[in-house]
């Protein structure tokens, strides 16, 4: 169990973070880049000092700022960091890397233990071959081995596949996720891309200047932002009156994947909107509505009208705001589903 | 083709000095300078004074080069200006100024001489190793700094995540990343510390080093009778840095897999 509660003090503004994750659980912290997420990290690692708070893991006090103070250092902690520089040592072989923090006959673990990993990453071939030689997937996996032989309690991940293309990134998050799992590790991905959050994630968190804003299920987070700032952060591009509302300043939020053409009625909120522009998006077709004085972009599979025409949408499910900004129960809805639900925590 | 040219010619001229001693020493000439008794002297205070001055660079330089290279220090400019300072005197200076710093009236030189072995700092082994560390040490510290510097942090950090002390980390990742550009500055020291003059002749007089012997015997004899003396530093003061060199090279090509 990883128990962080900590403030640390940024020249813009104080991070404040509170994330419990249990071993084998998987917590992804996603927000704009310099919203504090590699700050909780290192907080965590004990490469920064929290002005405040309290690390726990697995049932060792690692940080304190009350009496007794305790800061034990990142060398004693059992905790895994992994970068986007995979930071092989280069004058060691393959092999040495792995077997770097790797003791059996110390710690009494099976000395079959570094080719099971190996093989379970997939690098068994490369144990002779020098860090220079790898490719970044390559060397990803290797540094990955490298922490799970060194057995740490939990394993941070600080946006380690940022500039491997995306397949690659894929199967890579997937294979950290199973081995978290599998291994019992209490495991936290900071994240600035929502997919790859969602890919590895049990539970997802969202940052933003250094407050949590959510935490919960990846898809109640999407599907559900508490807030209109995480609405916007988890990729709800418009925001408009509902029609056939009185005008007191409730929105709903409309994200450009949960559009579908065409008035229905039953499935959410139909819009009617003048088609502004209009362009080719991977299979489909990307277009943005002018709606009132608001414009929201949506995803279809078939050509739209030419910009200048009329078109009606249908958003599917979308969250409400009210005028502060936070979710509201849309009208009707109210005993059903009961809003955005399973939230450990809503702030602002 | 001009730029190889350029580079033919002034590759030529830095070698042309080596070229010129092979050509003009005959090995009789080599054989009947160095087999009269003591002749070989120098060569020993040479050799015995390089290895006390490098291993008091080692020691007391390496830290401060790391220091240096990691910004740990305080008022790091000031501490760089004063490595600079001591780069960029000229020798001679440097040994008349240890006369007024270590010489036998000065708080220092009393200091060595109320020690139980009454040392002294001008005219013995002690001054010679002094005036040698004083004309290695900036090369060392600056190559040194350099060798930390290019030690990716990114790298130690990951090493003290894996479980290691500070000086674990030093030993099994810092050290052996460094150690060929260390190597390399070691041996420029040693180069240094062997053709050591400017302060030598001022403070160290006694007991001749080669340097000295060269320029004494080319006063005393003439110049064709200081040319055995001449190869017998290069000799020494050559193979250290040809084989930090090669060493360094390889384990780049090792690294790079």
């Amino acid at each position: 169990m990883l128990d962080a509660d900590v403030e640390v003090d940024r020249r813009e503004f104080t991070v404040t973070a509170a994330v419990h994750v249990a071993p084998g659980e998987r917590l992804a912290l996603f927000g704009p880049s310099g919203a504090g997420k590699t700050t909780i990290l290192e907080a965590i690692a004990g490469l920064v000092r929290p002005a405040r708070g309290r690390v726990e893991l697995s049932g060792r006090v690692l940080t304190s700022t009350e009496p007794p103070k305790i800061h034990v250092p990142p060398w004693q902690r059992r905790v895994g960091l992994l970068r986007q520089n995979p930071a092989l040592f280069p004058h060691l072989s393959v092999r040495d890397n792995l077997r770097y923090a790797w003791h059996p006959a110390r710690s009494g673990r099976s000395p079959a233990e570094l080719p099971q990993v190996a093989a379970a990453l997939g690098i068994s071939g490369l144990l002779p071959a020098m860090p220079a030689g790898l490719s970044g997937g390559q060397a990803h996996r290797v540094a990955l081995g490298r922490l799970l032989l060194a057995r740490c309690d939990a394993l941070l991940l600080d946006e380690p596949y940022t500039g491997l293309d995306a397949s690659l990134r894929r199967s890579l998050t997937e294979l950290v996720a199973g081995l978290v799992q599998e291994r019992s590790v209490s495991a936290v991905l900071v994240a600035h891309e929502l997919m790859e959050a969602q890919a590895f994630a049990s539970r997802l968190a969202i940052l933003d200047r250094g407050s949590v804003l959510q935490i919960g299920a990846p898809d109640e987070v999407v599907l559900g932002p508490a807030s209109r700032r995480v609405a916007e952060l988890v990729g709800y591009q418009g925001f408009v009156p509902p029609p056939g509302q009185v005008e007191d300043g409730t929105i709903v939020g409309i994200h450009p994947e949960r559009v579908v053409a065409g008035g229905q009625r039953g499935r959410g909120v139909v819009l009617t909107g003048i088609v502004s522009a209009c362009r080719p998006a991977g299979a489909g077709w990307e277009a943005d509505l002018a709606i009132g004085a608001a414009t929201i972009t949506c995803r279809l599979p078939e050509r739209p009208p030419v910009p200048g025409g009329e078109m009606v949408v249908t958003a599917v499910d979308p969250p409400w705001f009210g005028p502060s900004g936070t979710a509201v129960t849309p009208p009707g809805a109210a005993s059903a589903a009961g809003g955005p639900a399973g939230q450990d925590q809503v702030a602002r | 083709m001009a730029a190889v040219f350029g580079a033919l010619v002034i590759w030529l001229a830095l070698l042309g000095p080596v070229i010129a001693l092979l050509t003009h020493l005959s090995g009789s000439a080599v054989v009947s300078a160095l087999t009269g008794p003591g002749d070989l002297d120098p060569l020993v205070t040479s050799l015995a004074s390089g290895a006390v001055a490098l291993a008091v660079l080692l020691v007391f330089c390496t830290p401060l080069a790391w220091m240096l290279a990691r910004g740990t220090l305080p008022f790091p400019r000031v501490w760089e200006a004063g490595v600079l300072c001591s780069l960029l005197l000229p020798p001679l200076v440097v040994g008349l100024l240890l006369i007024f710093f270590v010489g036998p009236y000065t708080p220092l030189g009393q200091l060595l001489n109320a020690t139980p072995w009454h040392l002294s700092a001008t005219n013995t082994f002690l001054a010679l190793v002094i005036a040698e560390v004083y004309e290695s040490a900036p090369y060392y510290v600056v190559g040194a700094q350099a060798a930390f510097a290019d030690v990716d942090q990114r790298v130690e950090e990951q090493a003290a995540m894996l479980g290691d002390r500070p000086l674990r980390v030093f030993r099994r990742v810092t050290l052996p990343l460094a150690a060929p550009s260390l190597g390399v500055a070691l041996s420029v020291a040693w180069a240094r510390a062997m053709g050591a003059f400017g302060a030598v002749i001022i403070i160290a007089y006694h007991p001749y080093g080669l340097p000295l012997q060269i320029w004494l015997t080319q006063q005393e004899t003439g110049l064709p009778s200081a040319l055995p003396y001449a190869l017998v530093l290069l000799v020494v003061a050559l193979p250290l840095p040809l084989a930090a060199f090669t060493w360094s090279a390889h384990a780049r090509r090792r690294r790079r897999g």
